[in-house]
């Protein structure tokens, strides 16, 4: 028995281990290529040796630094704010939906269902967005379209409360007098770590990661966010090599757009703070795990 | 900063008014000043004065149109979707940049305003900076809806190779005309510089881009042959002297005088160059091209030109400004424009910036940065060839100082296709044409660059070609560009 | 009639609960599903959505026009089909995996290790897929391939290996992150259920079968659904950026995604492109309501409505 647990342990960490490296090695070869020069790339290809390493990427990076650290507030300041509200939001409609004797149970899933099958594209979002609620070029619309809840993060939330919140601990706090919602962050919440917490990493990554409310509207430089600026520069390339006939001028302005160890370098500067920020953020998902194990 | 808050006022008053501006500024230049949004796209970020010249801009306009104007970048890559949007919810928007390839669509969907009376009223200084062969180019049946932007409105094409192998090796393509001229000089460096590429190809093109006998009619589905000599719309691809091209690209990657990534290559011709991988790359030539490669690669560089300058419609059109029907005021926007293609100091502003903090003068006509200033830290460079004339721009220190009167020869003198004014629009055949651009994105660039073997591959890509409907586009382009030349005389 | 409105009154605190994230589904999602009649007209923009003229099915036509109509379908269902069996059965190991590892560090380590992939953009991927495969530079070519003795392959020109190739960059990219949820719900699990069969004697593995897949059954069967209703969008990154748009490779990287892309580049029409998305959720939506039919029949407490 004592055997069958440790060998499981070794297995666990040979297979974890390596796959760990299948993920780790890309990322640095990621990293080698944003301080090589850009000729030893463009001869001999990405590599983990590079003949010459150059930190010019990152020259030209600093060089726009009042532009990126502006950016880069904003994005701090979209993540916090967005993932808060959506975990609140997106808790509050996924519980009563998880509620066994809540009246049109099955009609609620299929509502929110439903949302992650259709959608009536950009161009009616754009308008109500920006003609109704009139968020173009504020900080909103960073926040608010596409993001702020996903159906699939309600589903989600609602098979957890489902599945790992007992309802007689519900029915026993209504018993001692508790409120619906009292019961909710007293009892079910706490209960709720680990999917929190997991919630709560997806929604942080998308926003941090969100290029798409940006370019659709916003057009004031102060409000561009960290991604927002890369995707700029990258999918200006990449447009660029789809239109080569564009004109024989705006191929030479093109040309001064940045090179493949800046694209790198790009890359790196928009991985970096979440992987400094994760392991915080994973203290709260063991909390949770400590907590769960408690009940 | 005062300047600033204004517009910014302004732009906050002109989006709860709607209908009472255009009449107040159309009625002389009492009044507030109308406000002008204008959007142009850029690549990458937004220059950091930005908000400088635009103040500066208004100053000027204010003076001389009673308007403020609004500068609106727009990365490239959502440029198109962006500007749909904007059309869509009819948000404020006056002057636009409009590429060649969607301009027929965005005429015949109805974002663009009719031009021609506004032209004759207020645009007498665009008419003139083009002349009449020009200013003609852009009308779809009859009617004008944008104006191109004076540059380079030909295209010749030639070799351009890195100017000390040329000297090395006695390179003298003087007299070279076809691909066939042109290979014993590939031969000559692959043999001598194994490691360098005789015949680089930059992101998403390949050599047979910048070599082109034909008039592509804007998308190559259907072309006239030798420049449009005649008015006999045939499809290219079915061509000898294309599959006769095919096969020289074949030998050409065979024998590695492309890369065999040559598919997937994900920079551009300068920066390969300058990384010391390449030797030349065909290219589309103008006067300049030289010195201004010379820049981009780091090293001189010398062209010779293979095939002479011919002005088509898809090369005066890929750039041009239109005004957006979103427009509460055409005039005051045509008057705008207007100023882009006739005043020496609008042009300058949006070109170069401010003088003394962008650029100085170090001749009448000729510019530098001042001093501690260069490329990289410059506050603001704008797009000669994008905005209006570019021959009312300064000369920068280096550059030929006759440039401009040289450009102006090479449009002038330029062969002119028979079908130059004729535009394409695609919208009654737009199935075919969406199954056809399909078809060519997935064998174009690989058959061109010789990753594949046109023996096998071409048959397949003709029948695909077919498949998906060429024939109805090139019958629907036929129909079209006769009723063109009905009624031009031509 | 009156025990009906007690019973409903019960639940006001509930339903004001909900109310911001309805709220939100109705003008985030619900309100611009009008727009899906602009997959029906030709859009002009003087006259508007609503004032453009009608044109019935013809902004679908290009969709199955050639016969790359068969060839973006069969590859569409075919690789989403795959993807969805492997990364659910290397998701729920790679969980089960993580839950078994004792010592907090690792566990720490790992976890946040194989998220690394989610957190990078495609195009990025792609040119780290480039260096790996290039035929002038590629690692594979230069370095690897020569150890085994075998030939030189010209990777972005050669189709046949890219189901591959794809399938790994997927798994690569998406199953850690597939993994964070499936160990959400193990994590939740209660230690008693696995004290009690191990004192009956249960091995691991037994284990696992028995106790925690059925456990975690509902979240398993909730996101095949979902990915079923997806099962016609693809990820666009994956199939264009990172065989670097190579045409040569279409037969095989070429969904539905990808075509629509190449076929609309320079036309840029909101009708066609709406016409896509339509036709891709229609059918999505078809397949989701017939597995969830299924789902019931099998187990009423797992399906999804």
């Amino acid at each position: 028995m004592a055997n069958d647990s440790k060998g499981m342990q070794w297995i666990s960490h040979i297979f974890l281990a390596g796959f760990s490296l299948a993920c780790l090695i890309p990322f640095v070869l990621l990293l080698v290529s944003s301080v090589s020069s850009e000729s030893s790339i463009i001869q001999n290809g990405y590599s983990f040796f590079p003949e010459q390493f150059s930190f010019k990427a990152y020259e030209y990076l600093g060089s726009h630094w009042g532009e990126l650290g502006r950016a880069y507030g904003i994005t701090v300041f979209i993540t916090v704010v967005g993932t808060a509200a959506s975990l609140a939001m997106t808790s509050m409609l996924a519980y009563p939906m998880s509620r066994n004797d809540i009246p049109l149970k099955h009609f609620w899933a299929f509502l929110v269902f439903f949302t992650l099958l259709f959608n009536g594209g950009l161009v009616p979002s754009y308008l109500i967005y920006t003609q109704i609620f009139e968020i173009k070029n504020t900080i909103w619309a960073l926040i608010i379209p596409g993001l702020l809840m996903n159906g699939f993060n309600v589903l989600l939330m609602r098979t957890y409360f489902m599945t790992s919140v007992p309802p007689a601990l519900i029915e026993a706090a209504q018993i001692d007098g508790a409120g619906e919602i009292k019961a909710f962050y007293r009892i079910v919440l706490p209960l709720s770590a680990p999917i929190l917490a997991t919630i709560g990493l997806f929604e942080a990554i998308l926003y941090w990661n969100d290029w798409f409310n940006g370019m659709t509207y916003v057009t004031d430089p102060e409000l561009f966010s960290i991604q927002n600026i890369l995707n700029r520069i990258i999918s200006d390339i990449q447009f660029l090599s789809n239109n080569s006939n564009l004109s024989s001028s705006a191929a030479s302005s093109a040309a001064e757009l940045p090179s493949t160890s800046v694209r790198m370098a790009i890359a790196v500067i928009g991985v970096l703070p979440i992987l400094i920020a994760y392991p915080f953020f994973q203290k709260y998902f063991i909390k949770g795990i400590a907590i769960g194990a408690v009940k | 900063m005062l300047a600033c808050a204004l517009s910014l006022s302004a732009c906050g008053s002109n989006s709860g008014t709607n209908g009472d501006t255009s009449s107040a500024g159309a009625s002389g230049e009492a009044g507030a000043p109308y406000e002008l949004t204008v959007a142009y796209f850029t690549f990458g970020s937004v220059p950091k004065d930005q908000q400088l010249v635009e103040a500066e801009l208004s100053k000027l306009t204010k003076a001389k149109i009673n308007a403020t104007v609004k500068l609106l970048p727009i990365s490239l890559s959502t440029w198109q979707n962006q500007i749909n949007l904007m059309l869509t919810s009819n948000e404020k928007l006056d002057l636009m940049v409009l590429m060649g390839n969607s301009y027929a669509n965005q005429a015949a969907k109805g974002q663009l305003v009719e031009l021609d009376e506004l032209l004759a009223q207020h645009g007498q200084g665009i008419v003139e900076a083009l002349g009449p062969d020009y200013s003609n180019a852009a009308k779809i049946s009859g009617k004008t809806y944008g104006v191109p932007t004076v540059r380079d409105l030909a295209a010749s094409y030639g070799y351009m190779i890195r100017k000390d192998l040329a000297d090395k090796f006695k390179l003298d393509l003087t007299n070279a005309k076809t691909l066939d001229d042109l290979e014993p000089v590939l031969k000559t460096i692959k043999d001598n510089e194994p490691n360098l590429i005789p015949m680089v190809n930059g992101t998403g093109s390949s050599p047979l881009t910048y070599f082109s006998t034909r008039d592509s009619l804007g998308d190559d589905m259907g072309v006239l042959l030798d420049n449009g000599k005649d008015l006999k719309v045939v499809n290219w691809f079915e061509t000898e002297e294309y599959a006769a091209e095919l096969k020289k690209m074949r030998e050409w990657y065979k024998a590695g005088y492309i890369s065999k990534d040559a598919v997937t290559v994900k920079e551009s011709t300068s920066d390969i160059i300058k990384a010391g991988k390449g030797a030349g790359n065909l290219a589309t030539l103008k006067p300049g091209f030289d010195t201004q490669e010379s820049r981009l690669s780091g090293m001189p560089i010398v062209s010779y030109q293979m095939l002479p300058p011919v002005a088509k419609t898809s090369t005066v059109t890929s750039i041009m400004w239109g005004i957006a029907k979103n427009s509460e005021n055409p005039e005051k926007a045509m008057q705008f424009l207007n100023l882009m293609y006739s005043d020496k100091d609008i042009v300058n502003l949006l070109d170069w910036g401010i003088e003394g903090k962008h650029y100085v003068k170090v001749k009448d006509n000729v510019i530098d940065y001042p001093e501690g200033i260069n490329a990289g830290n410059v506050g603001y460079s704008g797009m000669g060839w994008l905005f209006g004339n570019q021959f009312l721009s300064y000369i920068f220190n280096g550059d030929d100082e006759q440039l401009w009167e040289k450009m102006k020869q090479f449009n002038d003198g330029a062969i002119k296709s028979k079908a130059l004014g004729f535009t394409f629009d695609s919208s009654p055949v737009k199935t075919e044409f969406a199954a056809v651009s399909n078809v060519l994105d997935q064998y174009q660039a690989a058959l061109e660059n010789g990753a594949l073997d046109p023996d096998k591959t071409l048959p397949e890509f003709i029948g695909k070609l077919k498949d998906a409907g060429i024939d109805k586009i090139i019958a629907e382009k036929q129909k079209q560009l006769d009723a063109w030349a009905a009624a031009n005389g031509k | 009639m009156s025990s009906a409105t007690k019973r409903w009154k019960r639940f006001v605190p509930l339903f004001c609960l909900m109310l911001p994230g309805l709220a939100y589904l109705i003008v985030n999602n619900y309100l611009p599903m009008f727009g899906i009649i602009i997959a029906f007209k030709d859009f002009n923009f003087s006259s508007g959505i609503l004032g453009s003229d009608w044109v019935g099915f013809k902004n679908f036509e290009y969709l199955f026009k050639t016969s790359d109509a068969y060839v973006i379908t069969r590859n569409t269902l075919l690789y989403n089909g795959f993807f969805i069996i492997v990364n659910t059965i290397g998701a729920i190991g790679l969980a089960v995996l993580l839950n078994e590892i004792r010592k907090k560090f690792f566990q720490r380590f790992y976890q946040s290790v194989i998220v690394l992939p989610h957190l990078i953009s495609m195009v990025i991927v792609s040119y780290l897929v480039f260096a790996l495969l290039s035929s002038d530079t590629g690692l594979l070519n230069k370095s690897i391939l020569p150890l085994f003795g075998i030939e030189e392959i010209s990777w972005y020109s050669s189709k046949e290996y890219w189901p591959y190739i794809l399938t790994v960059v997927n798994i690569w990219k998406g199953i850690g992150f597939l993994s964070v949820v499936y160990l959400a719900s193990i994590i939740s699990i209660d230690t008693e259920y696995y004290e009690a069969a191990t004192l009956d004697g249960a091995s691991k593995w037994q284990q696992i079968r028995s106790i925690t897949i059925p456990i975690i059954m509902p979240v398993i069967t909730m996101m095949t659904l979902l990915s079923i209703g997806r099962i016609f969008y693809s990820d666009f990154g994956l199939f264009y950026q990172v065989p670097m748009d190579s045409g040569v490779l279409s037969d095989t990287t070429n969904v539905i995604d990808t075509y629509v892309y190449r076929a609309l580049m320079n036309l840029g029409d909101i009708g066609m492109s709406s016409a896509a998305g339509v036709y891709q959720s229609v059918v999505g939506f078809a397949l989701v309501i017939l597995s969830n039919y299924a789902v019931r029949k099998f187990s009423k407490d797992n399906a999804l409505f």
